[in-house]
């Protein structure tokens, strides 16, 4: 009995080798090894917290002598204008901006992308632990904390899930679908009739487009949310073009498997690296600097600067292209494939 | 209808598959092809198809290329060993997604559920069907388009003695109706009466083609099948 469950096991693990499944085991715990070294943890600490000052702004001196002693902590950046300081904060520049509050002297309200941020945390703590030292207790500098980005968590949310989405239809619907049309011989079967490749790639790729849509649709009617008419289109613009992108990707990585099994998995190899770069970049400044090397920001920068701050369609030319441009390259490897019976 | 298969050529890890192969088939020819196993007869099929690239040489249907896939599949209809159907879809479904993609007629669709006796299964799905059904939909569905030339795979295989002289059955009927058939077997002896000419695969090389008269009288099949 026992040399026939041994001799089931090895047989198993076999056919784990072959679908790849064992990759996943290998891959996932080296992959969340490599994206926990890039959270910053206690780097934090060493990284000096960049602030935005208003030259004609009125700062008290104290506050203003205090941030320039602690120049190993802060580091002052000064703006003519507020406009512009809010600029230098939405091109993540820099990680706040202190502005005098109305009718209220020695008190400031802190500008910042988002309050539910490492960077806010910092520049609040920051900013009390100098007060502290040079007041001892008394009512806080910062009297306010005014986000640009739209508040509420679910808000906040919104553009992970979105991605998250995009990349389920992209990586784990498309190739699993790809390769059982291939693996039971019925993409063959298909191109015995009048289609042509290009057909038969578009159909799919419309398919992931559509499967996006309805989904974001429906997330977006679940969670609420609201649009301009200017934030929708531009919305719905990235939306197809992520969808686009991502959908080209995934019939890609479809076409280099020759089983649904080894399609999951290679999926999964796809999915974690593309999603969790990204949606975890507000929460580290390393993997800030990571992210745009992988396909998937160009498509969540966009869309949560779309939901979150207003921001419009125009204002990411380059993104646009660098999804129109993956899918159309992905879409023309998977052509030369099909036209060779690659693994079919 | 001309069928001309010249040097064509297709060779896996080194040793197996098809050598340069050539031969010429008439209209309303029945053709069958045997050989063992791995004597290259499905890739010689597959390849006539456009399910495999050749390494070498060309095929032509009425003077249409190979590289002209899309004229070309209007000339051809190939039955795979294993129907290749939508499965979790109905019989009926099939014949019509194909019969779309061909653009033809609806009534297309009555005339082949009838002329297969698929009428009573137009509705169950393909996986309910047993095997033998299975290949009477899947050569239903290649004829659709009403192509000359009908390549079949191993037709019987897998199939017991009943449905099997069912199937030759419904090649005698198909090349009665002025159909050419070039089909696949590894067992010589069920198409004796049903081939006009044969066609014999060896390691790969052409080692036979004539008469099924010829053929059985001559060495080549005591060598091979003794």
């Amino acid at each position: 009995m026992i040399r026939n469950i041994a001799i089931l096991i090895a047989n198993d693990l076999a056919i784990a080798f072959k679908n790849k499944t064992l990759y996943l085991v290998l891959f996932i715990p080296l992959f969340v090894f490599v994206v926990l070294q890039l959270v910053d943890g206690n780097r934090l600490d060493a990284q000096k917290i960049k602030i935005g000052l208003i030259e004609h702004a009125q700062y008290t001196p104290a506050l203003l002598q205090s941030l320039r002693s602690a120049d190993r902590v802060f580091t002052i950046s000064w703006f003519t204008d507020q406009a512009d300081a809010q600029r230098w904060l939405k091109e993540k520049n820099g990680d706040g901006v202190l502005i005098p509050s109305a009718g209220q002297a020695d008190s400031f309200t802190l500008i910042v992308l988002a309050k539910a941020s490492f960077q806010t945390l910092a520049i609040v703590e920051g900013v009390s632990e100098l007060q502290r030292m040079l007041e001892g207790k008394s009512k806080s500098w910062i009297s306010e904390i005014r986000s640009l980005q739209e508040d509420g968590i679910q808000q906040q949310m919104l553009p992970t899930w979105i991605l998250m989405l995009v990349l389920l239809v992209g990586f784990i619907v498309l190739p699993a679908q790809v390769a059982e049309e291939k693996e039971k011989k019925l993409l063959l079967g298909l191109l015995q009739t009048p289609i042509s490749e290009v057909e038969w790639l578009l159909a799919k790729v419309a398919l992931g487009m559509i499967l996006i849509a309805v989904a974001a649709a429906l997330l977006q009617l679940m969670a609420g949310v609201d649009f301009d008419l200017v934030s929708g289109w531009s919305y719905f613009a990235f939306l197809m073009i992520g969808g686009f992108c991502f959908s080209a990707f995934g019939i890609l990585v479809g076409f280099l498997c020759q089983t649904q099994a080894s399609a999951r998995t290679l999926g999964v190899l796809f999915y974690l690296p593309h999603l969790l770069p990204s949606a975890l970049s507000d929460f580290s400044q390393e993997l800030t600097k990571v992210a745009p090397l992988i396909p998937s920001y160009p498509f969540y920068e966009p869309v949560k600067s779309i939901l979150l701050e207003g921001a419009g369609l125009f204002e990411f030319p380059v993104q646009w292209l660098a999804l129109f441009g993956i899918g159309v390259f992905t879409l023309f490897v998977s052509h030369r494939l099909m036209k060779k019976r690659w693994l079919m | 209808m001309q069928l001309e298969v010249d040097r064509l050529c297709k060779i896996y890890k080194g040793t197996r598959g098809l050598r340069a192969t050539d031969f010429t088939v008439e209209k309303g020819e029945l053709i069958a092809v045997v050989g063992h196993n791995g004597a290259g007869k499905s890739t010689l099929l597959k390849m006539i198809a456009g399910w495999l690239v050749p390494d070498n040489g060309r095929v032509r249907v009425d003077g249409i290329d190979l590289g002209d896939r899309r004229a070309l599949v209007r000339k051809i209809g190939f039955v795979p060993e294993t129907p290749n159907l939508f499965d979790f879809f109905s019989v009926e479904y099939n014949l019509v997604l194909f019969g779309r993609l061909f653009q033809v007629a609806s009534s297309r669709i009555e005339e082949t559920l009838q002329e297969f006796n698929l009428l009573p299964f137009r509705h169950s799905k393909v996986q309910t069907l047993s095997k033998g059904l299975k290949q009477r939909v899947s050569i239903a569905r290649s004829l659709l388009a009403d192509a000359p030339l009908l390549l079949l795979d191993e037709p019987t295989s897998g199939l017991d003695f009943e449905m099997t002289r069912e199937i030759y059955l419904s090649l005698g009927k198909i090349h009665a109706s002025g159909k050419t058939i070039l089909f696949t077997s590894h067992r010589p002896e069920e198409i004796k009466s049903l081939a006009t000419r044969i066609m014999v695969l060896h390691q790969g090389s052409l080692v036979f083609d004539g008469q099924p008269s010829e053929y059985f009288t001559s060495n080549i099949h005591q060598t091979l099948y003794s």
